[in-house]
């Protein structure tokens, strides 16, 4: 977007532009205008150097809307240029902190086109434009309107405690083959700002049982009964065009009926992983990222987002994984292991990557529920997640422990918003999940406190 | 553009506004002024019970026209939206044409049935089409434009999307048997989207856009005072009081105006004696369902919370404006 800029300075003086000021009393309507226009395209240009999604026909549109409102009321205008240069909500915040400084050029041109009438000179006008084209850098300075405006930069100082948290490491042993945690201590210390670090994790090979079982568990997720038609030998429902069209060879009987039966609606998936310390200590690393990975490949415009303290996409990274996500990982950087912030992660989804998550998106939250950040945050985004996603389902790492019981307090706040909580330390889970859900759907009775294998580990209902 | 409305004003709009009980701030009269002088679409986004469909009934009103309303749901095809065809009539019509055809003489041998053709051109003519609203708003004569209200665009799917906007940008449909139908006069239209999901970039291009949120108090004391005048204009304001500290939760399903109105007219109806007698907790508690919508908000009042709405109920009077 800088290569804009230059472009609209030379529109600006552009020298097939004639003042129209021949020296009388008459304001210099032309400049004006031109004027007008100029800041208009800067503006535009303005708001998508800050990333708001401004459509390419929205400066006309601007203008014409400007002209209808005039530019005596400067709410007025804002309003105008609201409407046709907005289409997001998200994008509010740039175009209230834009505006001042478009309002602050704009008048001041104005007003000096306006004063220079008496005594033009030769390029008068375009040295009235050129003061205005000062970079915004420079002209935001000295607008107070601008300086007012400003928000200090923001602290997130909060939250930086150490929290105790009990984690129950006695864990069932049905399958056997992989216990993720040693079991030697039933307290660790974490930080919320705890040591980030690479990303290690050597590359897991599923075998065919895994692979089957996440294969299982994204298409019990994402298949569902659409509402849009498709043609079908065995279908329900007679096509009356196609019925019709047909019966014409047969001269209006119609011999055979065309029939139609439902299309299959894919969901999308988007698939959260907390990669804080207390998750990374529970989980087997690769399990973890093979995990990622095989529902990346599997599920429709999969989105996959790590977060600790902080969230990251990193979907392109998986889609380059070729087998090795770690090693993509640590290609760009990206480090893990920090402490869990749930609540600002969801919130940071909600602010950078709205479109991630719509009706038609299931949610895959992979976390603990050790949440150590606010606790308001936390409830607010939860309640934004699950009003804007089709479902919201979340693998626990702890609930595969007979015992457990989601009272931390992020996994308490958390619930009441939830389709569906499983365990999840291996792919066997993700095929006991796919099976409730395949039986009962994601309204009916699914969760961990439904695993058969629960009663059968000697854990108590109670 | 459309020249209907080049010489409306602000100030007549909010006077129509004002003439059909809709309390609406500058933002909302400006960009709509906006939209029927550049004679462009108008797309209203905000969270349920906003006032994002009445919006589009109060134009038809003040306007005196017809209102078409097409409700998009999941699934919603052109059949449904645009036009269809009568397929009855059609197949009476192929088969009462039969006889004739039976009579005429044999096709030539490189035209094995001329007969199908004209039929088929003959079953696919105006009298056979079904109109639905959308072509009903393109073909609707009358002095006035209709007004087109596309609600809850959101819940359409991507192909619906993608279907209206011929109809958005030129005000045309084309019809494959049929040809292009162009309006005569091109409606007004409003689009409303609850933002359950986001919108192609091609649909928000053609639209002018206006995002509705939860009015601030004064402006929905307003509203409550307009439309349910039978309740008591102090407790009117504390209806809004409780509900704008109610917004500040978070809840599943925010409170909208459209509860609030629902809300005040109960304690209106319940209020056999003493009209003015300040809003008590007993009393929100009884009357919450009409604002909260899920059982797990509503699980979530406890005590202390309804202090804190009686508290809010009680500081009202304060907040009114004079």
């Amino acid at each position: 977007m800088a290569r804009d800029n230059p472009q609209i300075t030379q529109s600006g003086a552009s020298p097939g532009y004639k003042p129209t000021d021949t020296g009388d009393d008459v304001p210099d309507f032309g400049a004006a205008r031109q004027h007008t226009l100029v800041e208009l395209v800067r503006f535009a240009s303005d708001l998508r150097s800050e990333g708001v999604r401004v459509p390419a026909s929205a400066t006309l549109d601007a203008a014409r809307a400007l002209a209808v409102v005039g530019l005596g009321d400067r709410e007025g205008a804002a309003n105008a240029l609201r409407a046709t240069f907005l289409s997001e909500t998200t994008d509010t915040d740039a175009f209230e902190a834009a505006f001042p400084t478009f309002w602050h050029r704009l008048r001041s041109g104005l007003d000096r086109i306006a004063t220079a009438h008496d005594g033009p000179e030769p390029g008068d006008g375009d040295d009235g434009t050129g003061e205005v084209e000062a970079s915004p850098g420079n002209s935001a300075a000295d607008d107070p309107d601008t300086l007012d405006d400003a928000d200090p930069p923001e602290l997130s100082g909060e939250g930086n405690g150490e929290v105790e948290v009990r984690i129950p490491t006695e864990r069932r042993h049905a399958t056997g083959d992989r216990a993720a945690t040693t079991g030697d201590a039933d307290a660790r210390r974490y930080s919320a700002v705890g040591g980030r670090e690479r990303v290690e994790a050597a590359v897991a090979r599923l075998t065919d049982d895994e692979t089957a079982a996440i294969d299982r568990f994204v298409d019990a997720l994402s298949t569902l009964p659409g509402r849009r038609r498709r043609r079908s030998t065995t279908g329900d429902q007679v096509e009356a065009r196609r019925a019709l069209r047909a019966s014409l060879q047969t001269g209006g009987a119609p011999m055979e009926l065309p029939r139609s039966a439902p299309s299959p609606a894919e969901l999308r998936c988007c698939l959260l992983v907390d990669v804080s310390g207390s998750v990374l200590d529970t989980v087997d690393r690769s399990v973890l990222l093979s995990f990622a990975d095989r529902l990346h490949n599997t599920a429709r415009e999969a989105g996959v987002f790590l977060f600790d303290t902080d969230l990251v996409e990193v979907t392109t990274q998986f889609a380059g994984a070729d087998g090795d996500p770690a090693a993509a990982l640590r290609d760009a950087e990206i480090e893990w292991g920090g402490g869990t912030k749930i609540g600002g992660a969801f919130a940071a989804l909600r602010d950078r990557h709205p479109h991630a998550v719509d009706r038609r998106t299931v949610v895959v939250v992979v976390s603990d529920g050790l949440d150590v950040g606010d606790q308001d945050t936390l409830a607010d985004s939860i309640t934004w997640l699950a009003e804007r996603a089709g479902a919201v389902v979340w693998l626990n790492p702890l609930a595969v422990s007979p015992k457990y019981k989601p009272e931390s307090r992020g996994m308490a706040t958390s619930l009441p918003y939830l389709d569906a909580l499983f365990g999840f330390a291996e792919p066997a889970d993700l095929a006991e999940a796919a099976r409730q859900l395949e039986h009962r759907g994601l309204s009916g009775s699914v969760g961990y406190e439904y695993d058969p294998r629960r009663a059968d580990s000697g854990g108590d209902s109670a | 553009m459309t020249g209907a409305f080049d010489s409306l004003t602000e100030a007549e709009l909010e006077d129509r506004f004002e003439a059909a009980d809709y309390v609406a701030d500058d933002r909302t009269v400006t960009t709509v002024n906006l939209a029927l002088s550049l004679g462009r679409p108008l797309l209203v986004e905000g969270p349920p019970g906003s006032g994002k469909t009445e919006l589009g009934k109060v134009l038809a009103a003040s306007f005196d026209t017809d209102l078409i309303r097409l409700q998009c749901y999941e699934g919603l095809t052109a059949e449904n939206a645009l036009y269809e065809w009568n397929y009855t009539k059609q197949l009476l019509a192929v088969q009462a044409d039969e006889g004739t055809v039976a009579d005429e003489p044999t096709p030539a041998v490189d035209d094995p049935d001329p007969g199908a053709d004209s039929r088929d051109r003959s079953v696919f003519g105006e009298e056979y089409l079904l109109e639905r609203p959308l072509l009903r708003a393109l073909t609707a004569g009358g002095d006035d434009p209709p007004v087109l209200l596309i609600d809850e665009i959101d819940r359409a799917d991507e192909e619906f999307e993608a279907f209206l906007l011929e109809l958005l940008s030129d005000f045309q449909v084309s019809i494959p048997e049929f040809g292009t139908v162009q309006a005569d006069q091109p409606p007004i239209v409003v689009l409303t989207s609850n933002r359950t999901r986001g919108l192609s970039d091609a649909l928000k291009r053609r639209c002018l856009y206006l995002n509705v949120e939860p009015p601030a108090f004064q402006t929905e004391y307003e509203i409550v005072r307009r439309k349910v005048p039978e309740l008591d204009v102090a407790v009117a304001a504390e209806v809004c009081a409780v509900v704008g500290r109610l917004r500040e939760e978070s809840f599943l399903k925010q409170p909208g105006v459209s509860e609030t109105l629902d809300w005040a007219r109960a304690v209106a109806q319940l209020r056999t004696d003493d009209a003015d007698r300040p809003l008590s907790a007993d009393e929100i508690e009884r009357t919450l369902g009409c604002l909260l919508k899920e059982a797990a908000d509503v699980g979530r009042i406890d005590t202390e919370l309804l202090e804190t709405l009686e508290a809010a109920a009680a500081a009202a009077d304060e907040r009114v404006e004079a």
